[in-house]
């Protein structure tokens, strides 16, 4: 297997949101994964960032949908008669 | 044997009707007030429920169903409310709170003492196509190409507002972080 091809800080900043994604191609993600074991400003970045996603996931998933209108919607579909099939 | 309708209901209420939350998180996120959320969903469920035979089963029926969310709120609740951009988002500095921060606080430790209300007011005052690129993405995990297809835009423009929401909405918290004493401005 070829050793991946270097890039430098800013190619690996541009791509950290989308290495952090899991949403870069296996080589590309390669490439940026050797560039943050070598640069440790960069890695530093990296581990902001990740703490950054991480907590706003953490703080914006506890909404539920609130009974009231779950039950609303359970019984509109249930009479539904406008039927399209 | 079971009619149609039956079958359908059945269907509906087995792949539909679970991802009720995560629609009604995106309709909060877009309408911006409770009572308007609960009118989008309602109104979403229903389209979706009598659409039901455009979805081919199997397929992605949460990216389906925030299609037709984001669609409602654009067609009919858009016009009614809701203030235009409080940030230009356009001049985005990449990075610019790590550089700030990176000897303080690298591991972004403030960022824990902000609380749930708050991070959800700041991202309410990001502008529409950012705010819900971010919501598709950080709130609801969808991929880039799912967030693509639901708003209609190519991945790359999901990219590029994707970095832009983030990076507005980071300097957001850190500018109140900073305004509450969670953290200290730098002297440079």
């Amino acid at each position: 297997m070829n050793a991946p091809r270097k890039i430098d800080c800013q190619e690996a900043a541009e791509r950290l949101y989308e290495y952090l994604d899991g949403e870069l191609t296996p080589d590309s993600e390669a490439e940026v994964r050797a560039h943050l074991d070598d640069c440790a400003p960069c890695f530093k970045l990296l581990g902001f960032e990740d703490a950054y996603l991480s907590f706003l996931r953490a703080r914006t998933r506890a909404h539920q949908a609130p009974e009231h209108l779950k039950k609303k919607i359970f019984e509109q579909v249930l009479f539904d008669q406008d039927s399209a099939s | 044997m079971a009619a149609p309708a039956d079958n359908r209901r059945e269907a509906f209420e087995r792949e539909a009707l679970p991802l009720l939350d995560a629609v009604y998180r995106v309709a909060l996120r877009l309408a911006g007030d409770e009572a308007q959320a609960d009118d989008l969903v309602q109104e979403t469920m229903l389209k979706a429920y009598r659409s039901w035979h455009q979805y081919k089963s199997g397929t992605n029926v949460r990216a389906w169903l925030l299609t037709i969310l984001r669609h409602t709120f654009i067609n009919e609740y858009r016009k009614k409310k809701r203030a235009g951009p409080t940030v230009d988002v356009g001049e985005i500095e990449g990075y610019h709170v790590f550089h700030e921060v990176q000897e303080a606080d690298p591991e972004g430790n403030f960022f824990d003492q902000i609380v749930d209300d708050e991070v959800l007011r700041a991202i309410d005052s990001l502008p529409e196509e950012f705010r819900e690129t971010l919501v598709l993405s950080d709130v609801e995990q969808l991929t880039y190409a799912e967030i693509a297809e639901v708003t209609g835009v190519p991945v790359g423009t999901v990219k590029s507002r994707l970095f832009r929401a983030r990076q507005a909405l980071q300097q957001k918290l850190y500018d109140y972080a900073l305004e509450m004493g969670y953290i200290k401005r730098v002297e440079r």
